[in-house]
């Protein structure tokens, strides 16, 4: 079905005689269960499809690049649009840019057959054993939560020969839960992106929730310090390597002058060592390919704390006279922008109960408001949600509210600790890591 | 691009709505259509894209919980009544609203769709060069246009029969500065429900302003850390009435009972000088509309009136549950993402202060200026609110410039600790809204300046 909309597509490119073209096209099947308390609250479910049409016109040291999104299959319409398309690509000034050609591309398996098969009896199950085991814990209680399965079908075909396909599925849980007593409220809500089923782990992701749920309503506001060591989990690295070090990795803004690394500076502790694999096991951006169709690969970007590849894609690679990365990423507008695949940190060696026990006082930051840094300068400065004070190697008490400030930029240079164990978020595989100097205010 | 005329999609709506007896169940079915332009330019690339009426739609009973189906519009319309349940006699399990009938394009002053794209790619091609050639401590610059026409039809069995076409654009213009090792920037955004006239808001003297803005940037120290006595300009402002106070009010957080101001319905939560509101119907915001994706008119919202709280924002279920008036706050991101209780225009009503007056009564403290971003806790009631930048308040005078500045801690302390607004009359900002972390939406919030006692700030 989706290739007969693919050939009507590229069909009336072709009658167009346009000579470098690609189409994107992505079918979405979506199944969500939303909870309200222990019940119910909505069943959905979404399926649709929409295509990107790229068009190129080659200028004399530049190229024009249009593209379209649209989802109509209207011949008269498609034909509108690549009308369109190429009148953009004769206005846009980019740099020398063509499509890729049929490069050699090994399959990677990146959709559960179970959920192909039967995606909503897989939703029933599961959203059942989340909201149990909900249930079943003691002295907390849902306020509500979503449980969903992603079942998406992507192609890509263009004028070189390219003609890809993909399948991938993958889970999103929203929950919080929340715990009452002494007319003091506290919750845990956890928001994430999962590629397998095994990382669901619902039994004890749903007792970890309410773990801290619980030790929140104990918590105390943290004293204040200007030079503090701070743990945080994979989750919360998340958001500061891929938004600061992936900022400063990709090609673009070495291009655009505002990257602060270069090849071969220690810009990180000698701790740390960080990869883009865009054939990560259980990564959520893992694929074959990229959203350009070159092959996804993997890419030392920092080895013991020494920064080592860009990241790039077709356009800077074609730019800086280098070869493709495999780090193009399709934005929602349909162009395809510079980005990382799967971020993966190599394990440390020292187990997470090791590095608490060796600090002697610091804090551990299991969830901020939210953690937005500045992707240029690495500024940032976080709200704590959740959290422990560490005193003499182990929990003291649980922290709320007061602030964490720093620069991550400078910050992965002051690493302490980095654990043996690590834990997916999404798309990325993050150990637990301790940072010194970091400034705590209340 | 639909195939089909708004009257034909009327005409297959209702049809199918009369598959649904209203005394046996509730039904309703969206159209959502949205075409845009989206054209981003910075030193090395330049991205132009063209949406061109991506269409689908969603359809939904109640039968305790909702059940709801989306599929894209060229899809066959039938899989609705086979996946729709009919119901016999559950018409009762939900309450019914108003049943009206609208049927309104609103027109910007320049409709976007007569002015041809390359004129709208000089416009954004001007505003990068002139930036660019300004000063050569401007070593980037990043532009992005955005304008969209959005097209919803809404049909139920209630004898609701609705369509609106909105047109909405934005303006992001970033000069990114130089000094020494110092980078850093600020930015200009606009946005609202217009056309192509946004580009007549955007002169030169704003642009030298934006440059001067970001080259000032270069110069901002660390904000300090501690309580402080602070004035918040209207957008700092817009993000405590918005993500602070205004999630904790979406009335979907009361049915979970996840929300801290569940139990101060009618009591103070703000000082006497405070008053905040949503209004949907507002004229020409990135957050105004006609009708919510509910099928409800859109209204005003007095959420605290001079410090008591007053009204939670609803959609149709939570108005249902709680006996309410719905304002028209139900709103889905697109045909493929849910429906749930949102703001829309939320902003602190102005007082009678004068700004100058304001900060000469303060010895010591911190103006928040540019209002960044800021993320909601309904439950716990805490505060996270960051502006691009601040200033020094020291012996009642502005002085330096500082960082990015946190505002964190109660949001019901900081609300109760307002001793002055300013007279300015209201100004808003726009910006798209989660929930939690999906699901956006436009819309926008502000105010006057405000000044709080004793608020806790830390580098942002």
């Amino acid at each position: 079905m989706s290739s007969e909309k693919l050939d009507l597509i590229e069909t009336i490119l072709r009658s167009k005689k346009i000579e470098e073209y690609e189409i994107f096209l992505i079918k979405k099947a979506i199944v969500e269960t939303m909870f309200l308390k222990n019940n119910i609250e909505n069943e959905r479910e979404i399926e649709y499809f929409e295509y990107f049409i790229r068009t190129l016109t080659q200028k004399e040291d530049r190229t024009g690049i249009g593209v379209i999104k649209g989802n109509s299959l209207d011949p008269s319409q498609i034909e509108k649009n690549v009308d369109t398309s190429v009148l953009l690509s004769k206005i846009n000034s980019s740099f020398k840019y063509s499509f890729p050609t049929d490069a050699k591309i090994s399959p990677l398996k990146t959709a559960d057959p179970k959920i192909l098969n039967d995606a909503l009896a897989i939703k029933k199950d599961l959203a059942e054993v989340l909201i149990t085991e909900a249930s079943q814990q003691k002295d907390v209680s849902t306020t509500f939560g979503r449980f969903r399965i992603h079942n998406n079908n992507s192609f890509l075909r263009n004028s070189n020969g390219l003609n890809l396909e993909a399948k991938k599925t993958y889970f999103f849980i929203e929950f919080a839960l929340k715990a009452q007593a002494n007319g003091k409220l506290s919750e845990f809500w956890d928001v994430g992106y999962y590629k397998e089923k095994e990382h669901l782990n619902l039994k004890k992701r749903v007792s970890d929730w309410a773990r801290k749920a619980k030790d929140t309503l104990k918590a105390e506001i943290p004293k204040s310090a200007s030079d503090a060591i701070v743990i945080f989990p994979p989750s919360v690295l998340k958001e500061a390597f891929t938004s600061v070090i992936g900022t400063h990795a990709i090609a673009k803004t070495y291009v655009e002058k505002l990257s602060r690394f270069n090849i071969g500076d220690k810009v990180a502790s000698d701790t740390i060592s960080l990869i883009d694999d865009g054939l990560l096991n259980g990564g959520l951006n893992s694929n074959s390919w990229d959203s350009e169709g070159n092959p996804h690969q993997t890419t030392d970007v920092i080895k013991n704390g020494i920064f080592q590849n860009r990241l790039y894609d077709q356009i800077y690679a074609i730019k800086e006279n280098v070869e493709s990365t495999g780090n193009a990423r399709r934005a929602e507008n349909g162009t395809v922008v510079n980005g990382l695949s799967n971020f993966e940190i190599l394990p440390g060696d020292i187990s997470f109960k090791e590095m608490i026990s060796n600090i002697k006082e610091g804090y551990y930051i299991e969830q901020f408001s939210w953690l937005h840094p500045e992707a240029i300068s690495g500024n940032f400065g976080a709200e704590i949600r959740n959290g422990y004070y560490i005193k003499n190697g182990e929990f003291k008490n649980p922290i709320k509210l007061g602030n964490v400030s720093g620069n991550v930029l400078e910050m992965v240079k002051n690493c302490e600790y980095v654990s043996k164990e690590r834990e997916f978020t999404g798309d990325t595989l993050f150990p637990y890591m301790a940072f010194k100097n970091l400034n705590v205010s209340s | 691009m639909s195939s089909k005329s708004y009257e034909e999609i009327f005409s297959d709506f209702e049809e199918i709505t009369n598959h649904f007896d209203r005394n046996d169940q509730y039904f309703d079915i969206l159209y959502d259509s949205i075409s845009s332009t989206n054209i981003v330019k910075t030193p090395s690339s330049e991205d132009f894209s063209i949406n061109v009426k991506k269409s689908g739609i969603v359809a939904r009973t109640f039968l305790g919980p909702w059940k709801e189906v989306a599929i894209n519009e060229n899809s066959d319309i039938n899989v609705i009544k086979k996946r729709i349940p009919k119901l016999v006699k559950k018409g009762d399990a939900i309450a019914e609203f108003e049943a009206w009938k609208i049927n309104k394009e609103i027109i910007p002053k320049i409709d976007p769709l007569t002015v041809p794209i390359d004129e709208k790619i000089k416009k954004v091609r001007n505003i990068f060069n002139y930036i660019k050639n300004s000063d050569d401590r401007i070593i980037n610059v990043q532009i992005k246009y955005l304008e969209l026409l959005i097209e919803r039809i809404f049909v139920n069995n209630e004898g609701c029969r609705l369509r609106q076409v909105i047109p909405r654009a934005r303006v992001f213009i970033i000069p990114i500065a130089r000094e020494g090792s110092v980078v850093d920037y600020d930015y200009f955004a606009k946005s609202g429900e217009m056309g192509f006239e946004i580009f007549d808001l955007i002169d030169n003297d704003l642009l030298d302003n934006t440059i001067k803005n970001s080259l000032e940037m270069l110069n901002a120290k660390q904000p300090p850390s501690g309580r402080k006595t602070i004035i918040l300009d209207p957008q700092m402002a817009g993000l405590i009435a918005h993500e602070s106070f205004g999630h904790g009010l979406e009335a979907d957080q009361v049915l979970r009972e996840r929300s801290y101001l569940k139990q101060h319905l009618n009591q103070q939560v703000a000082s006497e000088i405070s008053s905040i509101y949503d209004t949907p119907s507002l004229d020409k915001q990135l957050g105004s509309y006609l009708f919510d994706d509910e099928g409800i008119r859109a209204g005003k919202n007095v959420l605290v009136e001079n410090g008591i709280l007053k009204n939670f924002i609803y959609d149709r279920r939570s108005a249902s549950e709680l006996k309410a008036k719905p304002q028209g706050n139900g709103r889905r991101e697109s045909f493929a993402h849910p429906i749930n209780p949102r703001m829309t225009n939320t902003y602190f009503g102005s007082g009678d202060y004068e700004l100058n007056e304001m900060i000469s009564e303060i010895k010591d403290g911190v103006m928040l200026e540019h209002g960044y971003f800021g993320m909601e806790d309904p439950l716990g009631g805490g505060m996270q609110c960051t502006s691009k930048k601040a200033y020094l308040i020291e012996n009642g005078e502005k002085t330096k410039i500082l960082k990015a500045t946190a505002l964190s801690g109660d949001v019901l302390n900081l609300l109760m600790n307002i001793d002055g607004i300013s007279k300015d009359i209201l100004k808003l900002d726009g910006g798209t809204c989660g929930k939690g972390t999906e699901d956006y939406v436009p819309v926008t919030s502000g105010g006057s300046y405000l000044r709080a006692k004793n608020a806790l700030i830390s580098p942002g």
